[in-house]
């Protein structure tokens, strides 16, 4: 037995390393294969359930797997060789990091200026105190589009409504005439037109409150986003994002990535409401009885109690 | 100067509502001008899609004096009207607190700020099945577990001033020594933060040891299904795909989620999976959408009903302008019968898009942490005897704002008066 200290948000990252690991399913029914990939007006078809399959929510360029989602330093000092800290070691292999080739399109860099970069820096260094997705807040686009969670596309003439899994939340894309909102927003203001068979939005209005990724990948309220979704197949959309905002990068810059159809028959989006599940990660300092071992000052500290190893045959014929 | 600041507070949330329910009409869209037919997608389904809100003010259920009366006169609209205008515009009558007292304090906002600012509607009630517009009694087992809520409320109450003085929040209650009560877990998941309708997750509790004894509202998640507006009104956003019927509930100020209805004849979710808003299947009956609504999660709360809940929604547009809202309300473990509420929604502008997509409460609710950590000091001070003791200390539940309201009289909304 074994004592680890870890902090508050062990129950965060559990909920959100298990969601990670997503499965979609590439069985077709006879009641897929009967939805036509254009809808009555002639566009594509983009109603339906999609997720993105990829690693983005954990950092859009391309990274190496790691073995802890909060890493401290090991025996040694090089950073290849850090080591999982308390709030994910008694995850073990669930709480680590997967690899990635990355979304970001061309040199694979993100343009920020030179301060932007060093705030960057330190919202990896600070990730679970700073990252609005640990609270969630409204994920803010386009992270609402590649997190590890299904979203919803309810296409229709002059309107097309995402629904997001995620805390449930929602934005319209407007295709015809509206008027801009009365003030600045998590999750944008979208306004839409075709380009051939490329549904192409434009999104503004942003507080600059929200992070692209799990990195501290982050923007301003200048963000300026120029979406662009392409038919791959029915059942698949290359989702294309220029990313313009003057006040964090040098210049605009891209990310692409397939988003993918889920294929279950009985798919459906079901209620992610996340206020409730971080009300301990948020408040839990101030129950009247804490219900973590003890706090120091304002920093938590959780004691884990696990058994090393863990009830394993093979283990326990050794320890004999 | 405490109450000047209420009063400033007061004053600005007025404004903001009185902004929300005005808006729409600053920029009455196309289909103000005139009725057309219902129309029809492209793809062929009745078309309920565009922004909608409940115009007219009709109490849920009928005030006794309008018994046997399913409309208002023209006349009694318009004095219920007037009488709402000066309720609204007058100060709070301060003869019937002490000033600094705590039910000053409780009852700081006097009923303006929750009296709706829209004009009575034409029915006497929104419940029109029974006929009687009121909502069936509760089942002797969602009595017996109201009233166990009530003791635990009374309980935490009950060495407060407000039993000591006999007040109307003691209701059923005595004064006493601290009760042991105020150490053991609500004995139902509590959920609203007023008086509480009936079942067992209405009404405040004196309380604010942890996040959940907190209503929902105070914890933002306070939007139900079925929703009727509340006194805020609310504004819903349709958007429909073959088989998909989208719906954005702008409700319960920055509480608002997005429902996606599956039209389909698949069966409901397995049983043991169970959400805050249930599991809904919409099928088309001619123009009407019908919905089937079950799964509810045990923690959900609707006038007393939680995870037996069981609505069947009729979503009919009437006219090019108009939704027909009907759901009928069933929960064999809540209500001596089922009862059936009908609204009317009138369509607003697309392009002025007065609608709150962004449901925010989560990310200012500054007054959680801000309520908890005056809560764990008032702790702190009592415990190094600087403080009195908390326990007979009355923060929720007292009367005021979380029992009603103090206000009577004129001051009343005069549907309750």
């Amino acid at each position: 037995m074994r004592h680890v200290r870890s902090s508050i948000v062990t129950v965060a990252i559990v909920s959100a390393a298990v969601s990670a690991v997503i499965s979609v399913s590439v069985t077709r029914t006879a009641g897929q294969a009967s939805r036509p990939a254009r809808t009555a007006d002639g566009k594509p078809n983009f109603s339906g359930i999609w997720q993105a399959a990829n690693e983005a929510n954990w950092d859009l360029q391309a990274h190496d797997a790691r073995p802890g989602a909060v890493m401290q330093a090991g025996v040694y000092p090089y950073e290849y060789a850090r080591v999982p800290a308390a709030p994910v070691l008694a995850l073990g292999a669930a709480g680590g990091v997967p690899g990635s080739v990355g979304v970001v399109q061309g040199d694979g860099q993100i343009p920020y200026t030179p301060d932007a970069a060093k705030i960057k820096q330190e919202n990896g260094e600070h990730w679970i105190d700073r990252d609005p997705e640990l609270k969630c807040y409204l994920p803010g686009i386009p992270r609402a589009m590649y997190m590890p969670y299904p979203f919803e596309i309810v296409q229709s003439t002059n309107k097309i409504q995402m629904a997001y899994e995620f805390t449930s939340t929602a934005r319209t894309i407007h295709l015809d005439k509206v008027d801009p909102p009365p003030d600045d927003t998590y999750m944008g203001h979208s306004v839409a037109r075709w380009d051939g068979d490329t549904l192409v939005v434009d999104v503004s209005h942003f507080n600059g409150k929200n992070w692209f990724d799990r990195a501290g990948n982050f923007h301003s309220d200048a963000l300026h986003l120029v979406e662009r979704f392409t038919p791959i197949t029915p059942d698949a959309i290359n989702y294309e994002v220029t990313i313009e905002d003057p006040k964090t990068f040098t210049r605009p810059w891209k990310i692409a990535m397939p988003l993918y159809r889920r294929l279950e028959p009985n798919a459906q989006l079901l209620e992610y409401r996340c206020i409730e599940f971080v009300e301990e990660f948020m408040y839990g300092n101030l129950r009247k009885q804490q219900l973590v071992q003890r706090w120091e000052g304002d920093t938590i500290v959780v004691d884990i109690t696990r058994k090393v190893p863990q009830g394993d045959k093979l283990h326990d014929w050794y320890r004999r | 100067m405490s109450r000047r600041l209420l009063a400033l507070i007061g004053a600005a949330v007025v404004m903001v509502i009185m902004a929300l329910v005005a808006l729409p009409r600053l920029r009455p869209g196309p289909a103000a001008d005139g009725k057309g037919p219902a129309p029809g997608t492209a793809w062929g389904e009745p078309d309920l899609q565009g922004i909608w809100t409940a115009d007219g003010e009709i109490p849920l259920q009928r005030p006794a004096k309008y018994a046997d009366r399913e409309f208002f006169t023209d006349e009694e609209r318009a004095e219920l009207d007037k009488q709402r205008a000066e309720a609204i515009g007058r100060e709070a009558d301060e003869s019937r607190r002490t000033r600094g007292s705590e039910q000053d304090v409780g009852g700081a906002y006097n009923a303006a700020i929750f009296t709706t600012h829209k004009r009575m509607g034409r029915r006497t009630s929104m419940v029109v099945d029974p006929p009687n517009g009121r909502i069936p009694p509760l089942t002797p087992e969602a009595q017996k577990k109201r009233a166990a809520m009530r003791e635990y409320q009374l309980a935490l109450l009950q060495s407060t001033d407000l039993c000591k003085n006999k007040l109307p929040g003691c209701e059923g209650g005595t004064y006493g020594p601290p009760s042991p009560k105020r150490n053991e877990a609500p004995p139902y998941y509590v959920t609203v933060g007023a008086a509480g309708g009936g079942g067992a997750g209405g009404g405040a509790i004196n309380r604010a040891n942890n996040p959940e004894d907190r209503g929902l509202g105070e914890r933002c998640m306070a939007a139900v299904l079925p929703d009727f507006g509340g006194n805020t009104g609310f504004y819903l956003q349709v958007v429909q795909s073959p088989g998909r019927v989208a719906i954005f509930y702008d409700t319960g100020q920055g509480q608002g989620w997005q429902r996606v209805i599956p039209v389909t004849d698949a069966p409901h979710l397995p049983s043991n999976v169970r959400q805050w808003w249930g599991d809904s299947r919409g099928r088309w009956d001619g123009k009407t959408l019908v919905v089937d609504v079950t799964n509810f999660s045990p923690k959900s709360y609707f006038q007393g009903a939680q995870e037996n809940l069981h609505l069947v929604e009729r979503w009919t547009r009437l006219d090019a302008n108009t939704i027909e809202y009907a759901v009928t309300i069933e929960d064999p473990t809540t209500w001596t019968g089922p009862w059936t509420v009908k609204q009317a929604f009138s369509r607003q502008s697309d392009e002025a898009n007065r609608i709150y997509k962004e449901p925010r409460c989560h990310e200012g609710n500054y007054g959680m942490p801000a309520l908890l950590a005056g809560a764990r000091a008032q702790d702190r001070a009592f415990a190094e005897k600087r403080g009195p003791d908390p326990a007979k200390e009355c923060t929720a539940g007292c009367g005021g704002f979380a029992l009603g309201f103090a206000d009577t009289g004129e001051d009343a909304n005069p549907l309750s008066r």
